[in-house]
């Protein structure tokens, strides 16, 4: 297949540049429902992603444009081979878009992204992990185990082009995703459920998570609602990364985009503040754009063009100092190739976490969203609060439901980062974050 | 009108997998086979660029065996003969047999199931999307100064898959359409967007938007520059048929799904024959919905597709299976055994989850309404099946005053509450009703095309 594709992009007229892209993917799967097995499955596959690039004079005022368009193809289309390109390149010559290159050759930076204790023995590491998940669910009075899902993924990747590139890469992910009930006296029963994507087994500490999750069970069970008023807020782990790192993509790295910059849905300029007009009054903000990140999820040697994975410093103290720019939105806003924008990286703050709670009186604390999804546009977010906590003083009480809401970038400006710094997939920053005042609205 | 047949690959291979399962179950005591395809095709014009391309080509297989005591499955990306079976080979290899009884397949049954499309997409060349997408693109470019980009998608699936069991032979051809305008609006300081969707099983048909709404739209997103934040408590308020779609499937949707039954997480487990909302309240998932985004016409385990009420004046009356979940309780299947793809196992899933329509006209639960939002167009929700607690984000509130719509905006608004207080506080049910299709994910991952909606709702909820 790999040989008879280059050489119909080599000869099929119109194919002016191309990318392709070969991924063998295989994933071990294995499910717990109770203490029982629900399910165990194995899945292979293999893919070629053919982008062609096609040059032409636009329909309208002659000027030469580029188009591109993708098609895929799977074992058994060998035979349809030269169809499948021609499609392509017809579907490319479509549409005028202003010409861009594709990246050369290039050196690529040695990342860590596969880990051999998961390539080794999918299967076992599977078994392993939910026979280690029970052991230490029975080891945490009152609490059980209602599901658990096991996920081992090697994914290898070859990348080649018209202009040379030629990369290849393995990459690992686990997934260790699981539910814990708590119950009390009464019979009122809770959960708390964790989901936790990783590219090395040593990113999963079960017999810590297992603990904090039965611990955040136990709390749901007494959580009562909070007030509603603005109050300072301290936002931590898994919630605080849902908040930074977004649904589809991180506000940060939203607003950050050559692309979304090019397209005019951000209003971000290089040199100029990013908090949305709020004068800053908290630890200054740096982030990097880090696709070479140890074991990140969103690490790799080179980008889907193959521009090679680097580190880049996106705002300094606040100020946005670079676009990361894929290839094309690179050339269209005339700024360096950077390639994709891997991992979030907040550097850390100035306040201990243990201390941020002194001193300002009634704060509650969140450590788990319903859901988070801030807008990457606005800024604006609201999400309920599944697990949260009220500090007045000394006193600490467990609270549940009712709703945070804020602008992101807003809050920023004035928010206070932990010198305490966490690694979550894709997330390397400080552990918390306080912000002064947000919204709860409560009881 | 075109009927949708099967594409050449499955065709090919659709006679040989009851072979194969008829192998499997030379040792398993139940073996299944699932073969499944899809294709797309994505459009999108924006001020900036264009793209026409195929959307991820996907094929591949699943084959199932239950060993005794759980189901072993072994999945593979290709379509043919001796991959499958050479997948089938393995997994009747490594099943690790214990004694119990075993699931059935059902009755037997051998049927290609499809419906009838308007525009079939297959008679339409690419340039003919990318012409309907400039169109409207145009169309809404110049609608208002602070528009500052305007994108228009079209998004079509044809998804086609066919399933072995033993005795049965089913298949099925669906294409899925999403269509979709979106303003980016800026007044030089905030930029704030807003959005109008077509979806639906069946052709071109479902990508048209009228003139009226298109300049309703610009109006809106030009509007929302202005916006507010809420104050924070509870509301009267009333639902469009998106928010309440997104409650009923965010509130009690997910909660109602077995397989949360069988891991003990569905505190609806309690409340079986129980009132858990007003009498107002009629709650279904329905896959058989003619047009609906979310429909099919059979599940990933071979279940034919059929409705089933889920609340019915209040009471709930039953929950939504997968063949593991309703062998593990001894309850009757429904046809929501559902994958994401031929790569992850079936779960309980939604289809179309919608409030059934009531009496009341939409200007009279708004008139009903003293001091009160209405809140329309949902962005995201979540749910919690243990907790019944739920979450819900309408990107756009508008004030109700005195019985009438004032024109003051808030985005987002945050709908948070405990389920059964929600449903119970319906005071009145519009007598409309609208779909609006999504994907569905079971906690953050294993996504599905669905569809949820239900006519305008009038209630209490706490905003944020």
């Amino acid at each position: 297949m790999h040989d008879h594709l280059l050489q119909t992009l080599g000869h099929t007229s119109g194919v002016h540049d191309w990318r392709l892209r070969r991924v063998v993917t295989a994933s071990t799967q294995y499910y717990l429902a109770g203490r029982e097995p629900e399910n165990e499955r194995s899945v292979n596959s293999e893919r070629f992603e053919v982008e062609v690039y096609n040059d032409h004079p636009a329909a309208q005022g002659g000027e030469m444009r580029r188009g591109s368009a993708a098609v895929t193809l799977l074992p058994g289309d060998e035979a349809r081979i030269d169809a499948r390109i021609r499609q392509a390149v017809f579907m490319a010559g479509l549409t005028d878009n202003p010409p861009f290159d594709l990246p050369g050759p290039a050196v690529y930076p040695q990342v860590l992204t596969a880990d051999r204790l998961l390539e080794a023995e999918p299967a076992r590491v599977a078994r392993d992990l939910a026979g280690r998940l029970l052991e230490a669910v029975a080891h945490e009075p009152g609490i059980s185990l209602a599901s658990a899902e096991f996920f081992v993924d090697r994914h290898e990747m070859e990348l080649e082009n018209s202009r040379g590139v030629n990369g290849r890469e393995a990459r690992t992910s686990l997934l260790v995703d699981f539910v814990l009930l708590a119950r009390d006296e009464a019979g009122h029963e809770t959960e708390s459920h964790v989901e936790v994507r990783r590219r090395a087994l040593q990113g999963v500490d079960l017999p810590e998570l297992v603990r904090r999750q039965a611990q955040y069970a136990r709390d749901t069970l007494r959580a009562g609602e909070p007030e509603t008023g603005r109050f300072p807020v301290i936002i931590s782990g898994d919630a605080l990364h849902q908040l930074l790192g977004g649904s589809f993509m991180s506000p940060l790295a939203f607003r950050s985009s050559a692309r979304f910059k090019y397209e005019g849905v951000s209003r971000w300029e290089l040199g100029a503040s990013v908090y949305d007009g709020a004068t800053p009054t908290g630890d200054p903000l740096t982030v990097y754009a880090n696709a070479i990140l140890p074991w990140g999820l969103g690490s790799g040697a080179f980008d889907e063009d193959g521009v090679p994975g680097a580190r880049l410093q996106v705002i300094e103290h606040g100020v946005l100092r670079s676009f990361w720019a894929p290839q094309r939105y690179a050339q269209y806003l005339q700024v360096p190739p950077t390639g994709a924008f891997g991992n979030l990286e907040v550097l850390p703050g100035s306040l201990a976490v243990a201390d941020m709670w002194q001193g300002v009186g009634l704060l509650y604390h969140v450590v788990a969203f319903s859901s988070m999804m801030p807008d990457p546009v606005t800024g604006n977010f609201v999400g309920e609060i599944r697990l949260g906590y009220e500090r007045r003083g000394h006193e600490v009480r467990p609270i549940k439901g009712g709703s945070l809401s804020g602008n992101l970038f807003v809050g920023l400006a004035h928010a206070r980062l932990s010198q305490e710094t966490v690694m979550l997939g894709d997330y390397l920053g400080p552990q918390a974050v306080r912000f002064p005042e947000l919204t709860v609205s409560g009881r | 009108m075109t009927d949708s047949v099967l594409p050449p690959e499955l065709e090919a291979i659709r006679s040989r997998l009851p072979e194969m399962v008829a192998d499997l179950e030379r040792r398993a005591p139940y073996g299944a086979a699932l073969a499944t395809s899809s294709a797309g095709l994505q459009v999108a014009v924006s001020d900036r660029e264009s793209r026409v391309s195929e959307d991820q080509r996907s094929q591949g297989a699943v084959l199932s065996a239950w060993n005794g005591a759980f189901l072993q499955e072994r999945a593979v990306g290709s379509l043919a003969p001796e991959a499958l079976a050479g997948a089938a080979h393995a997994l009747a290899a490594e099943l690790e047999l214990r004694p119990g009884p075993a699931p059935e397949p059902g009755p037997p049954r051998d049927e290609h199931l499809s419906r009838p499309t308007e525009i079939d997409p297959r008679t339409q060349t690419p340039r003919d999307k990318l012409e309907l997408c400039q169109r409207y693109h145009a169309a809404v470019r110049g609608l208002d100064p602070h528009i500052v980009n305007a994108m228009v998608t079209y998004n079509e699936t044809a998804e086609a898959k066919v399933f072995a069991g033993r005795g049965r032979l089913l298949s099925q051809s669906i294409t899925r359409i999403r269509f979709q305008i979106l303003l980016i609006v800026s007044d030089g300081q905030k930029v704030q967007r807003d959005w109008l969707m077509r979806d639906g099983t069946g052709g071109l048909e479902i990508a048209h938007i009228a003139d009226d709404e298109l300049r309703a739209l610009a109006a809106e997103a030009a509007a929302l520059l202005g916006a507010g934040r809420i104050e924070p408590g509870f509301y009267d308020v009333v639902f469009d048929p998106t928010v309440s779609g997104v409650m009923a499937h965010e509130a009690f949707g997910h909660g109602v799904e077995a397989d949360m039954f069988v891991k003990g997480r569905a505190r609806a487990a309690e409340y079986l024959g129980k009132r858990v909302g007003s009498p107002l309240v009629n709650l279904l998932d329905d896959p058989t919905v003619p047009g609906a985004y979310g429909s099919y016409l059979l599940d990933d385990e071979g279940q034919v597709a059929a409705p089933t009420t889920i609340l019915r004046e209040g009471v709930f009356e039953r929950g939504l299976t997968d063949l593991y979940s309703a062998f593990r309780l001894g309850i009757p299947r429904t046809a929501n055994g559902r994958r994401q793809g031929y790569e992850r196992k079936a779960y309980a899933r939604m289809s179309n989850t919608f409030f059934a329509r009531g009496t009341t006209p939409v200007d009279e639960l708004i008139a009903g309404v003293e001091r009160g939002v209405y809140l329309r167009k949902t962005s995201s929700g979540m749910e919690d099946p243990k907790g019944w607690g739920v979450q819900v984000e309408a990107n756009i509130g508008e004030e109700i005053a005195g019985g009438r719509r004032t024109g003051r905006l808030f985005s987002p608004v945050g709908i948070t509450g405990y389920v059964p207080d929600i449903l119970a506080s319906v005071s009145a049910v519009g007598n409309d009703f609208a779909l609006d299709g999504g994907n569905c994910g079971k906690g953050w991952k294993e996504w599905v095309p669905v569809s949820s909606g239900g006519p305008h709702l009038r209630l209490k909820a706490r905003l944020g």
